[in-house]
């Protein structure tokens, strides 16, 4: 089953480290975010390929948007 | 003499019965499955024992699914009411399991009185003996708010909790949902924080029980801590978030119990052992919404913070925060009323209470995780630690925002840093928290465990420091 990865917080697409059709494993770092001046990982929540990269680096994400899709 | 000593003979349920028996449940939950019936009568819907969990003394009931859906009567409830007066008079923990569909609808509003008898007596034990409660099957209405008022929430992969089942909700509300989707892990684990500990199995359900149990009333003594090193768990970047779990269980003697694991993720909650004292650990977490404090996240640590204080058992904090999340959603959330608790839950806990800045401290955030002038019995560091009102950079475009935009764009970046760290050496920085008084004290991160271990006993870690309140399910 696909699995959504969303943003939890208002953050910029500071570094996107994969891209669609890799493998990831649970807890690989798919993109990186940048907000309250940290670099937020988002990592991925089960293993899988990216099915969908929804972002590129220096967009703004809202919290909730899809970042990727991990199938 | 003690309760498991009157001379009563104990009873050692055996054999494949049911395994929903609740007298099954019980012995599951207590050392070498021995306990003493408190109750004799049968039919009830509830049976009640004392027995033991890892050599101290407990209560325990647990309803009959097997009698009417395990639906609570006047009976049944009255035999309740009784297991918490003898957990009272003995000063024992109390452990419910729940598999129950409510009041019993043909008594009445008799049930009704019964179960508010119930929902009174755990209130009025809130805060004086720490109450478990293992949810191994439906939990509905009036045996959902049995759990909620209790210390710590467990439930078993077949628990499920709601206050109305799907087929209220499809009458009333049309909608299709089933007792998964309403009140079973994904929701409370996650969403709604009515549950502390998701178990797998019913088995490791009743397990948790007993270390919840272990750690809050066989609190330990003391003992000289082993110093370990954290340098691999920390990432060189000051800006890199990173995991705090970790970081947590290798500051316990070993890996605590995480409470609200999935449920506000971003503050860990977690009770454990240092130097084999129980002690509960608050800890932000950087890796999830940055570590920033928000509205759910104050109010679950100000919970985990006055449950501790109630049964004495000190704090460790660990700080990273950035600060308080900002937004109009936190804002509508309550980040304001709810956040409140967290300062009132600390300012107002008599217990032993050390905090560790790891890496940073600001603004409204460094003031709730347990600062100085909220009480702290002290406050260490680690090397390198930022303790400000807001990051140096975000100070300096507010103090010098003229300034910088006089400068040109190529000149603005190199202004920035240089007024940042001229700030940072008027303003901020760790000496001058420790010139204040705010920081006591500097310590290596491999000296961590000695350190802390050192400020617990130095502020006298025994059974006179506990707060006297109850443990209202914030």
């Amino acid at each position: 089953m696909a699995e959504e990865v969303r943003a939890e917080m208002v953050a910029n697409v500071w570094k996107v480290v994969v891209t669609a059709g890799d493998t990831v494993a649970d807890g690989d770092t798919l993109v990186i975010l940048e907000s309250m001046k940290m670099e937020i990982p988002v990592l991925a929540e089960s293993a899988g390929t990216v099915q969908e990269l929804r972002v590129n680096e220096g967009d703004v994400v809202q919290e909730g948007d899809v970042i990727a899709v991990i199938g | 003499m003690t309760l498991l000593e009157t001379g009563v003979t104990i009873v050692r349920p055996r054999g494949a019965a049911d395994p929903r028996d609740p007298w099954m449940r019980l012995a599951g939950l207590f050392d070498d499955g021995a306990l003493r019936p408190l109750a004799s009568q049968s039919g009830i819907g509830v049976v009640t024992a004392v027995g033991r969990i890892e050599g101290g003394e407990a209560v325990a009931f647990a309803s009959d699914a097997a009698v009417q859906g395990g639906a609570l009567g006047q009976e049944g409830c009255t035999a309740i009411v009784a297991a918490y007066d003898v957990a009272l008079r003995q000063g024992l923990p109390i452990i419910g399991i729940w598999h129950s569909g409510g009041a019993r609808l043909a008594e009445g509003v008799a049930s009704l009185d019964g179960v508010g008898q119930v929902f009174a007596a755990m209130t009025l034990a809130s805060g004086r003996v720490p109450q478990v409660s293992v949810v191994l099957g439906p939990a509905a209405g009036g045996a959902a708010y049995g759990p909620a008022l209790t210390d710590v929430v467990i439930l078993g992969p077949h628990g499920r909790v709601f206050v109305t089942g799907p087929d209220v909700v499809r009458s009333v509300t049309g909608e299709e949902v089933d007792m998964l989707r309403l009140g079973g892990p994904e929701p409370h684990g996650r969403r709604s924080g009515v549950v502390h500990l998701v178990a797998d199995t019913d088995v490791d359900a009743l397990a948790r029980a007993r270390d919840t149990v272990a750690l809050l009333s066989h609190p330990g003594h003391l003992d000289d801590v082993a110093d370990r090193n954290f340098d691999d768990l920390m990432p060189e970047s000051a800006r890199r978030a990173y995991d705090v779990k970790p970081v947590v269980n290798r500051l316990l003697d070993r890996p605590g119990l995480e409470l609200h694991a999935r449920w506000a993720p971003n503050i860990v909650t977690t009770l454990g052992r240092l130097g084999g004292r129980s002690v509960g650990v608050l800890a932000n977490n950087p890796l999830r919404l940055g570590g920033c404090l928000d509205a759910t996240s104050a109010e679950k640590a100000a919970r985990f913070v006055r449950m501790c204080d109630a049964f004495g058992i000190p704090l460790v904090v660990l700080v990273d925060v950035p600060g308080y999340l900002p937004g109009v959603g936190q804002e509508w959330d309550g980040v304001v009323r709810r956040g409140a608790k967290l300062l009132h839950a600390f300012a107002e806990a008599v217990v032993p209470r050390v905090t560790l800045i790891t890496r940073k401290a600001y603004g409204g955030a460094y003031i709730a995780m347990n600062s100085r002038s909220l009480g702290a019995t002290r406050v260490l560091a680690w090397p390198g630690a930022e303790v400000a009102v807001m990051g140096s950079v975000a100070a300096v475009r507010v103090l010098h925002r003229r300034r910088l935009a006089e400068a040109t764009d190529a000149a603005r970046p190199a202004l920035e840093a240089e007024l940042a760290t001229e700030h940072e050496q008027l303003a901020g920085g760790l000496d001058r928290a420790v010139s204040l008084g705010v920081v006591d004290e500097v310590i290596d991160r491999d000296r961590t465990r000695s350190a802390l271990a050192a400020a617990l006993r130095s502020a006298g870690v025994g059974p006179a420091s506990r707060g006297r309140h109850g443990n209202i399910p914030l």
